[in-house]
């Protein structure tokens, strides 16, 4: 144990535990420690044991690093040194995140695989019960008929949460109030932006280009606010507005997507308009032939907030459909509803196709795919008539027998006559047992 | 105007399959079907007789059929009452005097016009339970709106079973069970494997009687309770049932065998195809382990 064959990464001389001095030594694969004057290691975890590592708050005297293992014990190891304690057991405690997810136990997660599947579904704990703990299989067999997947490193099929969707209401939830003097306060909360950029990817393009290379996170936002870009009137002024290009994304997109259309050739969009019978009756559109230089500037700022309430509930769909693929930059399988992707054309024919199927097809009227079984054919079905009574010899009762019989009961019964206050034989009361 | 009281049906179905009855006669004077009659009749007036809302019904089982004895077809329930020779002038209860003499004069028409045959000697009894359920259940449809009726039926059994009753029986059986309607019987001569089943499925209570000649005492002590009066006395306990299969080859009582997955027909040996469906099974024969060759050691 004294040689040290791994790599140090950091050692931390004046750190007490257990009330005696020594120096702590984190290496490639395990964190220990000695003590002082002596070449062997008392304490020595390895990352995989460690659970999670605790620090003591910032104020008290004493600064203390504690090491929680999965067992439940812990360590405390206490940085004596006067003037660096904090500076050590920061470094320290750094150094020990960077490393302990690396080293999460595979197994473990595994095991809390296994922990959080008995627990959720009751009968396959009481299955489990029934199988394993009475010994009837063993517990490897039993997990390797229902892991199939464990394996997987894809967490989403055990993910049986339901991602929560984007409110379309989020901008307007950021209610600005005002300050006291001329100015707005936004509160911006990290769920706001997670979703302002979920839903306008530009938006975060832009993030990333500029924090925190030119602006701070807060100028950013600011600017944000301020642009035109995101007050309702988009006339596009030209200035050097980082968002303007935000706008002009934006613009692009909408002219896509009205483009696209719908894929499903059974809904009719142009159906929609609105129908106008007379003046007074509806919406009378005036004809095109107003010059642009006379259409007020009403109209266009309609029509402006309306592209522009249009393109924001486009893209809060888009956002929710493409959840599954923050991480990944792949674009969506299924035909994309935001003008911002690339491949949507490539996909065209299917959904349509898919679609009209779905629309000519009746579940009900197909042949039904139930397993083959084997057709029944009875030969002798009379077996089934006969009940559990084993095949005695009856007893046999003569023809002459049963006319004898016959026509004695018919003597009795022809002069019957009841005596009811003869029932009870005299001589069997006594002998009746209670 | 509806009564609140609960109706209590007892229907009793009597055996009187004249081959036995004649044999037993011969057998035993001191027993014969008069004094079962005269012990069921006792039987039927003491239920009567033990709340106005009880009622009584009566079938006769014979090998021909079966017949109600009580209440008949040719019974009106507003008789002049007068004038009948019936109404005897003990002061009786009139009812159970008019429904003993038409238990007398039904029994004596079917005993005199009976005809046996030699192909039929058994007792169609799976005819008269179900008779029976259909007798209540047109009682239980005639009810006034909230009044309730509780049911029973007792057998008075006296000749063998016959196996070839056995699906009609189990059908009986099992429609009495989803109706809530007990089935107690009360056997005279040899156990009944189809009424010991019928009663622990039912939940009444079965009973070989060790004298015949008291029939009217046990009537009384174990069959006249009603079900919920049954859980306070101390009765006879139930007996065990039976309830091992017969295989279909042999018709012998097993405890393990093999069943068909296609037909379920029970056999006692293993066969690899199906007598009854014709199916034919793989199964895997044991491996036979071939011996392994002991290779000789070599001179070194």
């Amino acid at each position: 144990m004294t040689s040290l064959s791994e790599e140090v990464l950091l050692v931390v001389k004046k750190v007490r535990q257990k009330k005696q001095d020594g120096t702590l030594y984190l290496m490639a694969e395990r964190i220990a420690w000695g003590p002082e004057g002596k070449d062997r290691f008392t304490v020595s975890h390895l990352y995989a044991d460690i659970r999670c590592q605790k620090i003591s708050p910032d104020g008290k005297a004493k600064v203390q690093l504690q090491l929680v293992l999965h067992t439940g014990e812990s360590t405390t190891f206490h940085f004596a040194n006067e003037s660096t304690a904090l500076k050590d057991r920061e470094a320290a405690k750094e150094l020990l995140q960077q490393l302990l997810p690396k080293f999460k136990k595979k197994a473990n997660k595994e095991l809390e695989e296994k922990n959080r599947m008995l627990q959720e579904d009751p009968v396959l704990f009481q299955l489990y019960k029934d199988l394993v703990v009475s010994q009837v299989i063993s517990a490897e067999e039993f997990w390797a008929n229902r892991l199939g997947g464990i394996n997987n490193t894809d967490p989403s099929p055990y993910n049986n949460k339901q991602e929560v969707g984007i409110s379309g209401a989020f901008l307007a939830d950021i209610r600005p109030q005002t300050d006291g003097c001329n100015g707005l306060r936004y509160n911006l909360t990290a769920d706001i932006i997670e979703s302002i950029f979920r839903t306008y990817p530009a938006v975060k393009q832009k993030y990333s280009e500029n924090v925190p290379h030119n602006l701070t996170e807060k100028e950013f936002w600011t600017r944000f606010f301020q642009s035109h870009y995101f007050h309702r009137d988009r006339i596009n002024t030209g200035t050097q507005d980082i968002f303007s290009e935000c706008a002009k994304q934006d613009e692009k997109g909408l002219k896509t997507l009205v483009t696209q259309g719908v894929k499903n050739p059974l809904v009719d969009l142009q159906s929609l308009e609105d129908k106008t019978l007379d003046e007074g009756y509806g919406i009378c559109t005036t004809q095109p032939s107003t010059s642009n230089a006379n259409k007020s500037v009403k109209d266009s700022s309609n029509s402006a907030i309306i592209k522009r309430f249009n393109h924001h509930s486009a893209m809060v769909l888009a956002a929710g459909s493409r959840r599954g693929e923050l991480a990944s930059d792949q674009a969506s399988e299924t035909s994309s509803t935001d003008g911002n992707s690339r491949d949507s054309d490539f996909f065209q024919p299917p959904v349509k196709k898919v679609k009209l199927q779905e629309a000519i097809e009746f579940e009900d009227l197909q042949r039904e795919n139930r397993p083959k079984t084997v057709p029944l054919n009875l030969k002798k079905s009379d077996r089934y008539a006969h009940g559990p009574v084993p095949l005695q010899s009856q007893q046999y009762t003569t023809s002459q027998d049963i006319i004898n019989s016959v026509n004695y009961i018919r003597h009795e019964m022809a002069s019957y006559k009841p005596s009811l206050t003869q029932v009870r034989a005299q001589t069997l009361c006594a002998q009746q047992r209670v | 105007m509806a009564s609140e009281d609960e109706i209590n049906l007892l229907v009793i179905v009597v055996d009187v399959n004249p081959i036995w009855w004649g044999q037993q006669a011969q057998r035993d004077p001191q027993f014969t079907l008069s004094k079962c009659m005269d012990a069921v009749m006792v039987m039927g007036n003491a239920h009567m007789a033990m709340a106005r809302t009880n009622k009584l019904a009566v079938i006769a089982s014979h090998c021909q059929g079966s017949h109600f004895l009580y209440p008949s077809k040719s019974w009106s329930g507003e008789d002049g009452g007068g004038n009948d020779v019936s109404s005897s002038g003990d002061g009786k209860y009139e009812l159970l005097s008019a429904a003993n003499n038409l238990i007398v004069e039904e029994i004596r028409n079917i005993m005199s016009k009976i005809e046996v045959t030699g192909n039929s000697t058994d007792t169609l009894l799976a005819g008269s339970l179900a008779k029976a359920l259909c007798y209540i259940h047109r009682l239980t449809k005639e009810l006034e709106v909230g009044q309730e009726i509780k049911s029973r039926i007792l057998v008075v059994k006296a000749a063998e079973d016959c196996a070839l009753q056995y699906m009609n029986f189990m059908n009986v059986i099992f429609a009495a069970q989803k109706q809530n309607i007990l089935i107690d019987a009360c056997v005279l001569d040899s156990d009944s494997g189809l009424l010991q089943q019928a009663c622990d499925i039912t939940g009444g209570l079965y009973m070989k009687i060790p004298q015949k000649v008291a029939l009217a005492q046990y009537l009384l002590w174990v069959f006249l309770p009603d079900s919920e009066q049954r859980s306070q006395l101390v009765l006879p306990p139930p007996a065990h049932v039976d309830y091992r299969a017969a295989c279909f080859c042999h018709r012998n009582l097993i405890e393990i065998g093999y069943v068909c997955s296609v037909c379920l027909s029970i056999f006692c040996n293993f066969s690899p195809i199906c007598t009854t469906c014709e199916t034919a099974f793989k199964i895997q024969l044991p491996q036979i382990v071939k011996p392994k060759k002991k290779k000789l050691k070599q001179p070194m």
